[in-house]
């Protein structure tokens, strides 16, 4: 009835090492985003998710034609970087916030994909999930 | 009286470790009064803990300004339930709230086991007694409740999209999750410690693993409930970290729950359940780490806050201290007992178990990765929705298929014929639905058909599991079909509380995949008068108005819904504008069919300056089978949980003719 | 309010030490401090009472599995055997120790 060499075992190694095997593919076939501030920009010309504090006066509107256009600050304080940005604008947005947004640096401005743009949890404990 | 509070915070950590270290070395030296005294330490803890809430709650509800925890989260025109739910809305507040039902839930924990294991139990309370101190010491000297100041005029007040009945119950509910994977948690070292190999700790603690499980499931159902209705983006779930917080140690609960069967029907798989329940609790005190910390944001972010580390070594001493233990007790858990086939109910289990921890490691992977990478390459690599959803796929669509084979195949052996049989009518119903649903449009999603049909598979597992044991309950005993229905769950809750737990995971997944797979997104600027159209729907923007309500201005747009011809009533939509806080939130507009479980999602994205909207308008299938999924699930663990005289009995016996026997 | 507050927590402190204390009040002087715990016998004695009630549970499950018709009746013919014979085992195994436990009982009174 019971076989001598435990399928048990054999089961559970073929299938870790399946998954594994699936998990590797994705991950180094879809990558992540590399997640930076604007300080780090120079040496991305890719597709990157820009991470920074909102500062100066935004201008313009998400869904306007020109966009929603401000400026992108290291959270540390520092150096900082124009956004335009078309899409959704998430109701926390405002100056001196965090938010996240993906795009790419072009000609000294980033770019931004279009609804990307998240904010960041603005209290410490309570969780906030974006827009 | 904060320094009433501080005291009694004081006076838990001293009954926390006497606990820990009279109870370690009563354990050890097997001395029985300095054990009960120990195990009453635990329970005094909990009457401090108790006290040291009063204090808050009382500070709260009088909005004592004075006390800086109650100035920082409530403010003068608050309402009372949201000044109550204050206590636990901010870092302290529910750093007490996890104290306290830690110790009520040691507590009871310990009043319950006295009788049946006192040398198990010997060992549990400093395991109790080591978690309960690090929590008092964290109020004590890290983060405390009790800091005072000069009161200032009024307070400032909850973050106005925290004010709705959902945060209130939504964290205590995942507390009682927490919190209560740590009894099993402890049985589990304990009985470790005490060089146990039988099954005593996982009989004692059977109810407070599933109790604990349903907490977690519920808490999150809510929270998505929130994040649909409030923050109001069109999802349920955005694969956030503090979101997988608590689905990881879930998950890890969920193969937890179903590994434990196999260890109580065939002696098998000691050392996995050790695993498992450790893994459980690791994570548990991690996603309340994750909460709390900045650390998935940034590295840095997380050493501003000192309450981090803390929790990151006792996670690690946990972590380390559990493996260690686990590794020297080896050779005694190790079973003789064989799988003896790939085609039984234990093989399911196993399989299932493997998927739910791969699914639980996969999303740890995610959510640890950005840091992992910070710290090897100096930058952030994040990943987000699509690769959660990959794997969510990959594991998640033979979970599905598992929940309808495992009730249709028996333990040790189930051989191809029976199976045959078995499968045949849950096959069939499945192969029907899948034609059905192919013919009405399904196709235009394999993923979502193939979901859909393992789905009818399942529900039909679960109907002709039901249906072939009321039989032959009918069989035997006689009566009607509903009375021989009430019997046979009544006298196998366990089983048949499953099977409804199974029923409400298959719905949670239809609703899952219907809004996702199937839904409809439209985006449309519209003036007023203007119509749009998405799906069977025909929205007309009639106008916008503007009301000035108690601590918010409150836009609305009025749009008039048209489907085939009738009318369905007017839907508003809009932003809420918060003049003390300077905030915006979105009030969107959702109109749920009834019939369907459909709901239409319109958002407010942007009031232009001349009342024209830009709208993004959502219709999601199905997606009322999620809430829907919540009662059923609770229902189910409900009818598992409730305790059965009969087995009761058994075991109590069990365990007191044995100390007859001993003693003789 | 500082007063009240050190009155509760004086009150306070001083029942949970006595609560603490009080397994020590009450038997100053027992005959037998030691904690209960299962010595190998009863360890023994215990794995066999799993061993049964595990049997006895399978063979359960099997009948109750063979009524509603997921085991089939030649699979039930195949398996009921040797599983009466695992509980037979069991409860022998148990019995014998009941018996040895007695002798020895009786051997030393």
């Amino acid at each position: 009835m019971a076989r001598s060499g435990s399928p048990v075992r054999l089961v559970v190694a073929l299938s870790v090492a399946a998954a594994l095997a699936v998990f590797l593919v994705y991950v180094s076939v879809a990558g992540g985003t590399p997640s930076i501030q604007p300080s780090q920009l120079k040496g991305h010309t890719g597709d990157v998710a820009l991470v920074g504090k909102v500062i100066g006066t935004p201008a313009g509107e998400g869904h306007a034609p020109q966009g929603l256009r401000f400026r992108l600050q290291d959270v540390s304080g520092g150096a900082s970087v124009p956004v335009v940005y078309r899409g959704s604008v998430p109701d926390l947005f405002k100056v001196g916030r965090e938010v996240r947004v993906e795009g790419r640096l072009q000609n000294g401005v980033f770019v931004a994909k279009q609804d990307s743009l998240r904010t960041k949890c603005p209290s410490k404990y309570t969780p906030k999930k974006k827009a | 009286m904060p320094e009433l509070g501080r005291a009694a915070l004081v006076l838990c950590l001293g009954l926390a470790l006497f606990a820990l270290v009279g109870g370690a070395y009563a354990a050890a030296t097997r001395r029985r009064r300095l054990a009960r005294s120990a195990q009453n330490a635990l329970l005094a803890a909990f009457g401090a803990a108790a006290v040291a809430s009063g204090v808050l709650l009382a500070a709260l509800l009088r909005n004592d300004f004075s006390f800086v925890y109650v100035a920082e989260h409530t403010s003068l025109q608050l309402p009372t339930p949201y000044t109550i739910s204050a206590f636990w809305g901010g870092q302290e507040g529910s750093l007490l709230l996890w104290l306290l039902v830690l110790t009520g839930f040691s507590a009871a924990a310990v009043a319950f086991a006295r009788r049946t294991g006192p040398d198990l139990l010997a060992w549990v309370v400093p395991v109790l007694g080591l978690v309960t101190t690090f929590f008092a010491f964290m109020l004590v000297a890290v983060s405390s409740p009790f800091a005072t100041q000069v009161a200032p005029a009024d307070g400032a007040g909850l973050n106005p999209s925290l004010q709705n009945p959902y945060m209130m119950i939504h964290p205590p509910c995942l507390y009682l999750g927490y919190v209560g994977l740590t009894i099993p948690f402890a049985f589990a070292m304990g009985a470790l410690l005490a060089r146990r190999t039988d099954e005593l700790w996982i009989v004692a603690t059977r109810r407070w693993t599933l109790f604990a499980w349903t907490a977690l499931g519920v808490g999150q159902l809510l929270g998505s409930h929130w994040a649909y209705v409030e923050v109001g983006w069109g999802g349920y779930y955005a694969w956030d970290p503090v979101e997988n917080a608590a689905l990881m140690p879930w998950l890890a609960a969920t193969a937890f729950l179903h590994s434990v069967m196999i260890q109580e029907k065939r002696g098998m798989l000691k050392i996995w359940n050790m695993l498992l329940v450790i893994l459980a609790f690791c994570l548990a005190l991690f996603g309340t780490f994750l909460t709390r910390s900045g650390v998935i944001s940034s590295i840095h972010s997380f050493t501003q806050s000192p309450l981090g580390s803390w929790f990151l070594g006792f996670i690690c001493l946990i972590t380390v201290g559990s493996a260690a233990l686990l590794m020297s007790r080896l050779p005694l858990l190790r079973s003789r007992t064989r799988m003896e086939s790939l085609v039984s109910r234990e093989a399911t289990f196993l399989y299932n178990n493997l998927l739910l921890v791969a699914l639980c490691l996969t999303i740890l992977w995610g959510v640890t990765f950005p840091i992992l990478s910070e710290a090897v390459r100096g930058e952030q690599i994040t990943v987000s929705a699509p690769y959660y959803n990959f794997f969510l796929r990959i594991f998640g669509i033979p979970l599905l298929l598992l929940m309808g084979i495992g009730p249709l195949v028996a333990w040790r052996r189930a051989s191809l014929r029976s199976l045959g049989r078995s499968f045949a009518w849950p096959a069939g119903i499945a192969l029907g639905a899948g034609i059905v649903l192919l013919l009405l449009g399904a196709g235009s999603s394999p993923i979502g058909l193939v979901a859909y049909t393992f789905s009818a598979f399942v529900l039909g597992s679960i109907g002709y599991e039901f249906a072939r044991g009321t039989r032959a309950r009918r069989a035997l005993a006689g009566g009607s079909w509903l009375a021989a229905f009430a019997e046979l769950v009544a006298r196998n809750r366990r089983r048949y509380g499953g099977y409804i737990v199974h029923a409400s995971i298959v719905l949670l997944a239809i609703g899952i995949v219907g809004s996702s797979a199937y839904d409809k997104v439209k985006e449309q600027k519209l003036s007023p008068g203007q119509t749009m159209a998405i799906g069977h729907y025909q929205l007309r923007y009639r106008e916008l108005v503007k009301r000035n309500g108690p601590n918010a201005t409150e836009w609305r747009a009025l749009l008039d819904v048209r489907r085939g011809g009738h009318s369905l009533g007017t839907l508003s939509s809009g932003k809420n504008d918060y003049r003390a806080e300077q905030q915006v939130s979105n009030e969107v507009g959702i109109r749920t069919d009834h019939l369907t479980g459909e709901d239409l999602y319109v958002i407010t994205d942007q009031i232009n300056k001349d009342q024209s909207i830009n709208f993004k308008v959502l219709v999601k299938p199905l997606v009322n089978l999620i809430w829907l999924s919540g009662f059923l699930f609770f229902a189910g663990s409900l009818v598992a949980l409730w305790p059965s005289a009969a087995e009761q009995r058994r075991l109590a016996a069990r365990y007191r003719e044995l100390r007859a026997l001993a003693r003789a | 309010m500082t007063g009240l507050a050190i009155a509760i927590g004086g009150v306070l402190a001083a029942v949970c030490v006595l609560y603490v204390a009080l397994p020590f009040l009450r038997e100053p002087d027992p005959a037998s401090d030691l904690l209960d715990e299962p010595g190998a016998l009863e360890r023994r004695a215990l794995e066999l009472a799993e061993r049964r009630d595990r049997a006895l549970g399978a063979l359960k499950e099997l009948e109750f599995d063979h009524r509603t018709g997921k085991v089939s009746d030649e699979d039930y013919r195949e398996l009921v055997g040797p599983l009466r014979q695992r509980v037979a085992e069991a409860l022998r195994a148990l019995e014998l120790r009941a018996e040895s436990n007695e002798e020895r009982v009786r051997a030393a009174g």
